[in-house]
């Protein structure tokens, strides 16, 4: 039966390669299959010794497998000493993992239209949400963008199914697809609804702040509803620590919430940007 | 033969000496899905203060080489809402547990010692004299040895609990303070909490931290944590909890052998959410292979004569 209790997993690594320029893939064997929603999250780590100490946290990408026989994947970014050593590690060798953790994304709104961004790496929290809304026959549409063509998601990596949705691919070059941020590419199609249609649109984004919050003001104003996931350091993931705190409003007055617990994804109307 | 690995801990007896450190355990209950909470010696909860307590703003850890720096600044949800909500599940689970308790003000925390006195299951109180991370109270207290006397004495007036003092490592002379505490009528002392430390980018030119500087814990502080077990252990005659680094069942065992009673269980618990009890698991069989029948046998064990 999958499981959505968080746990605390040893897997083995099936296979852990680069993909793309920058993107790894690395996918485990774990001892029973998943059940996760769009935008939850593992700690994750399997490096020897004691430094660095803390287990990093990536979206969880994809769960398969059958009854007794689980498999678990993962897409990061090397961005320094922790997902360097991450992808030294090889198959055969044991992975920890705390899954799932966090609040993914709603998709359970009727009767919207959903628009899917993703920044950077941040693809790889809204293509499971891609492959959900596939899986529902809900219309969806995808924009992906990256400095340049090789930091694009690899194709192939890229969601279809039986209702694909379409995707727009974005770079800030112009080396491949529409020429400017993802944020642009998203608000000019914006502006050409009409504000009846825009207030219909939910959108999922995931990317660096300054893309959640560019799209957070400007979605909001023209009627949209927002889920923003965000990261943060985090030293636990399930709550305890309380070091991934960020700034959200409560009613008139702002409160710290936890990126881990209360998060990773947040309406964006609660966050003070 | 299971080996007897139960202790009393200055008035509470815990079925072993393997306990969650404060802080780093939440309120005990995020650990439910993990393992069943009632195996430990004891949950100890996050610093509770007398009023819900906001924190530093973001910016509140950083890792550092086989540690890592933290500034929370004690956010936690007020004893009210502790009492209300949480203890009623703490007694569900079985657990046994202490309070961590913090005030800004002498008065705070008596207030809040006075109000945890009457929940029966609570097992002790354990007062925070060693937050680096708050302007007021915490640490200011644990400073010095008439600092620390002061407190324990008013909160010594205040509760017929167990009370335990948690130490800063940040002073001269750990024996000095925690002799401190045992003549103003603590039951036992547990150290160390984290020790200050400070990371900047030297690129943005900015303080890691919002708060500047922070309290470094994990296994970077296992040495120093260590010694002050030790030389607080032969200083006092109440049990010594020792803290500090502790990640496996190896490391708690070297804190029994310097002298400590119990342990407790911190930033280990973030990396593996079943630290404490893989640790205890640990200790267990190792006293089962070496055929020590009791903690009693091996505890403050340390073998000084003749060291090379």
């Amino acid at each position: 039966m999958p499981v959505n209790r968080p746990r605390f997993v040893t897997g083995r690594i099936l296979r852990n390669e680069g993909r793309g320029e920058i993107f790894y893939r690395i996918e485990a064997a774990i001892p029973e299959p998943l059940r996760f929603v769009p935008g939850q999250f593992a700690m994750v780590s399997g490096w020897p010794g004691n430094d660095p100490l803390l287990p990093r946290p990536l979206a969880v990408f994809r769960s398969g497998g059958r009854r007794g026989e689980g498999k678990i994947e993962f897409v990061y970014k090397v961005v320094g000493r922790g997902t360097a050593l991450l992808s030294g590690l090889h198959p055969g060798e044991p992975l920890s993992i705390t899954i799932p953790l966090g609040r993914g994304f709603d998709l359970g709104q009727a009767g919207r239209t959903y628009w899917l961004l993703g920044g950077g790496v941040g693809f790889s929290s809204v293509f499971p949400a891609a492959a959900v809304l596939s899986r529902r026959r809900t219309g969806y549409e995808m924009f992906l963008g990256a400095r340049t063509r090789e930091h694009l998601p690899p194709k192939q990596w890229t969601p279809g199914g039986k209702t694909p949705g379409r995707t727009h691919f974005c770079t800030e070059d112009g080396t491949a697809g529409y020429h400017g941020r993802v944020t642009d590419a998203a608000m000019e199609r914006m502006c050409a609804l009409s504000p009846e249609a825009a207030s219909r649109l939910t959108i999922l984004a995931c990317g660096p702040r300054d893309m959640l919050k560019e799209i957070a003001v400007e979605a909001l104003q023209r009627g949209a509803s927002v889920q923003v996931a965000l990261e943060n350091h985090m030293a636990c993931g399930f709550g305890v620590c309380w070091g991934c705190v960020v700034t959200l409003w409560d009613g008139d007055r702002t409160a710290y919430r936890r990126v881990c617990r209360e998060g990773p994804v947040f309406d964006a109307k609660e966050v003070v940007w | 033969m299971t080996p007897d690995l139960s202790v009393s801990l200055g008035g509470l007896r815990v079925k072993n000496p393997v306990m969650s450190a404060s802080g780093t355990f939440g309120y005990g209950i995020e650990f439910t899905p993990f393992y069943d909470i009632s195996r430990l010696g004891a949950v100890i909860v996050k610093g509770l203060s007398l009023e819900p307590t906001a924190g530093n703003p973001p910016g509140r850890i950083v890792e550092t080489p086989a540690g890592m720096l933290n500034a929370i600044g004690l956010q936690n949800i007020g004893v009210e809402r502790f009492i209300g909500d949480v203890v009623p599940r703490l007694e569900d689970f079985g657990a046994t547990f202490v309070a961590n308790i913090y005030g800004k003000t002498e008065e705070e925390y008596e207030a809040v010692a006075r109000r945890l006195s009457v929940v029966p299951s609570l097992g002790a109180i354990e007062v925070n004299a060693s937050c680096p991370n708050v302007r007021e109270g915490g640490m200011a207290f644990g400073a010095t040895p008439e600092g620390i006397a002061g407190l324990t004495a008013r909160v010594r007036r205040c509760t017929g609990k167990p009370l335990w003092v948690k130490l800063s490592p940040n002073v001269t002379d750990i024996a000095c303070i925690a002799k401190a505490a045992e003549e103003a009528g603590a039951d036992a002392v547990s150290l160390i909490n984290t020790i200050v430390g400070m990371a900047v980018n030297h690129r943005t030119r900015r303080p890691e931290l919002s708060n500047v500087t922070g309290g470094l814990s994990g296994p970077a502080i296992k040495p120093v944590a260590l010694r002050m077990t030790w030389e607080a252990a032969k200083a006092v005659s109440i049990p010594v909890i020792g803290i500090g680094g502790i990640q496996s069942s190896a490391n708690a065992l070297e804190f029994l052998l310097v002298g400590a009673s119990a342990v407790q269980v911190g930033t280990a618990n973030f990396r593996n959410p079943r630290a404490c009890i893989d640790i205890l698991e640990g200790m267990e069989a190792f006293f089962r292979e070496e055929k020590i029948a009791s903690l009693a046998d091996y505890r403050g064990g340390l073998k000084v004569e003749n060291t090379p």
